[in-house]
């Protein structure tokens, strides 16, 4: 195998981390609306905590994100 | 430049074959790049992001920038919006307080003539009460005096009438003490006695009064 | 034309005189597009603020009241995650917010995104937690190590904990600057893709032939970059804001250690 394709491979392999984030951001979502239509009036108040959850998970895609580039710019 | 339009033909050249195929057919063709690392080659290796010798500049900008930026915010527009925002506060508050104020004021005000107005209503109240019992005095009265007129004067039509009957009746008994005497005669031939008349005439008036 | 790469290209527009730090080696001062961009972002705050701030009143104007809202919106976060100290940070967290809100929203508008250089992201990052661990040294000295020893956990647990507690503190500056670069850098890729398909599919469709199946493909992609820019403004908001709420509670930890409130 040609050592370019070996890395176009790499590249794609290291993105399906995201698969991860992406499965962990939905589930922050789910919860959260499932806890806002029981309760709406304390939905108001979970904002930030919702974005900070999600921001923390989606980072984690980022970095897979970021290692697919580095790999394939590399 | 020029590695980057080559790098651009050799990427289409290699990834699209539709487009390869329409160039073709159309004769476009552009020379194709030597292979992809010799294109890649071209941009220095690696995302522009990791070219270090950018970094240093945008750093020490950045840094300059950011802290002229700090000290605008920090000494300038955050104080005089914090003072915008207190003012208002406290504006709502003063403006709050003094409708309280006003509140109670009316409420008091309310609570007043709530007062009057009970005051006024018994006191209607008392007076309809007054003018209704004189009323009613006065026109007991007056009826008492019509009743007594009234009554005298019935008093004295009974007394006319009585009068009048007591006439008529004794006119009615000579008439009947008459008609009685000629009947009798014409019947029997002979004038009865006027004393058997009265007689008959007395059981039957008073046959006929029970 | 077609790099998706080539928008993040550093360019010099004027070449200033370099300039040597003992110890680190010459850094080239020179006035890049990247500067041009973060200066841009900077002017614009300042216009915005000295405009809407320009007279102010009671009952604020329409520029008034954005500018009111921005900072009500950032001083109730720094006050609901912090507390009352929060207010001690507050201009820097907002600063920070404003900036990074100016250049993810103007690398829509320009050609050139700042945020999308990780040496840019990587600086706001370490500047955050530099004054974290400063703040945090001055505040609680020594006893900064309970950071890591979290109140009422057994001595056995401490032993996993402690080390994941600890590697997590060191990644936050990787993370805080990778979120935001990836963020920006994967959503101008993505745009910048589709923008090309729109043109290569274009010029299919001109050769003619089965080439004209190309012009739903082109309206397909013309489609997606309008979806992908609206959803490029969400997240240059919500980046800047993740960015500050971030370092809020950076700091609420080392502001309010072990006392959570």
């Amino acid at each position: 195998m040609e050592a370019e394709a070996a890395k176009y491979i790499g590249a794609g392999l290291a993105t399906l981390g995201m698969i991860g984030a992406a499965v962990g951001v939905g589930n922050i979502f789910a919860g959260f609306l499932q806890g806002a239509t029981r309760n709406p009036s304390a939905a108001g108040s979970q904002f930030t905590n919702l974005i900070l959850g999600a921001a923390l998970t989606e980072a984690l895609g980022i970095l897979a994100f970021v290692l697919g580039l580095l790999i394939l710019f590399s | 430049m020029a590695a980057q339009t080559t790098h651009n033909a050799g990427d289409a050249h290699d990834g699209n074959p539709v487009a390869e195929a329409a160039e073709a057919v159309h004769g476009h063709e552009v020379p194709a790049g030597t292979t992809e690392v010799a294109a890649h080659g071209g941009e220095g290796g690696g995302l522009p992001q990791f070219r270090m010798e950018y970094w240093g500049g945008q750093i020490i900008w950045l840094l300059i920038i950011f802290a002229v930026l700090y000290a605008l915010l920090a000494k300038v527009f955050v104080p005089r919006l914090r003072k915008i925002q207190d003012t208002r506060a406290q504006t709502i508050a003063e403006a709050v307080e003094q409708a309280r104020t006003v509140q109670a004021e009316a409420d008091a005000q309310a609570k007043a003539a709530q007062a009057e107005l009970e005051d006024a209503r018994a006191q209607a109240r008392r007076l309809a009460a007054d003018a209704k019992a004189k009323a009613q005095a006065e026109m007991a009265a007056s009826q008492a005096a019509e009743d007594q007129r009234l009554n005298a004067e019935l008093e004295q039509a009974e007394a006319r009438i009585r009068g009048l009957r007591d006439q008529a009746m004794s006119n009615v008994r000579g008439i009947a003490a008459d008609t009685a005497e000629a009947m009798v005669a014409k019947l029997t031939g002979q004038a009865p006695s006027r004393a058997d008349i009265d007689a008959a005439l007395a059981g039957r008036t008073t046959e006929g009064a029970a | 034309m077609a790099d998706p790469m080539h928008q993040f290209e550093v360019q010099k527009i004027v070449d200033l005189p370099d300039f040597s730090i003992p110890g680190v080696g010459v850094i080239d001062m020179a006035f890049t597009n990247s500067t041009l961009a973060m200066t841009l972002a900077a002017g614009a705050i300042v216009a915005f603020m000295a405009v809407s701030t320009a007279k102010v009143s009671v009952v604020p104007g329409r520029l008034q009241a954005m500018g009111e809202g921005a900072f009500s919106y950032i001083d109730n976060l720094t006050t609901s995650i912090i507390g009352h100290e929060g207010r001690k940070f507050f201009p820097f967290i907002f600063t920070l917010f404003l900036f990074i809100l100016a250049m993810n929203i103007l690398g829509l508008f320009l050609v050139f995104t700042a945020t999308s250089q990780l040496a840019v992201t990587a600086t706001l990052a370490i500047m955050t937690i530099l004054l974290v661990l400063i703040v945090g040294f001055a505040r609680n000295g020594a006893s900064m190590y309970k950071l890591f020893v979290p109140a009422g956990v057994p001595w056995y647990m401490l032993l996993l904990v402690t080390p994941i507690e600890f590697i997590s503190f060191l990644l936050r500056p990787a993370t805080l600057a990778l979120r935001l670069f990836g963020n920006m850098l994967g959503g101008h890729v993505a745009l910048k893709v589709f923008a090309g398909f729109i043109i290569s599919l274009g010029g299919l469709a001109a050769g003619g032939g089965l080439g004209l199946l190309g012009i739903p493909g082109a309206a397909v992609s013309l489609g997606g970059v309008v979806a992908l820019t609206a959803l490029e403004f969400l997240v240059a908001f919500l980046q800047a804001f993740v960015f500050a709420v971030l370092t809020c509670v950076y700091l609420n930890d080392v502001v309010n250690l072990g006392h959570h409130h």
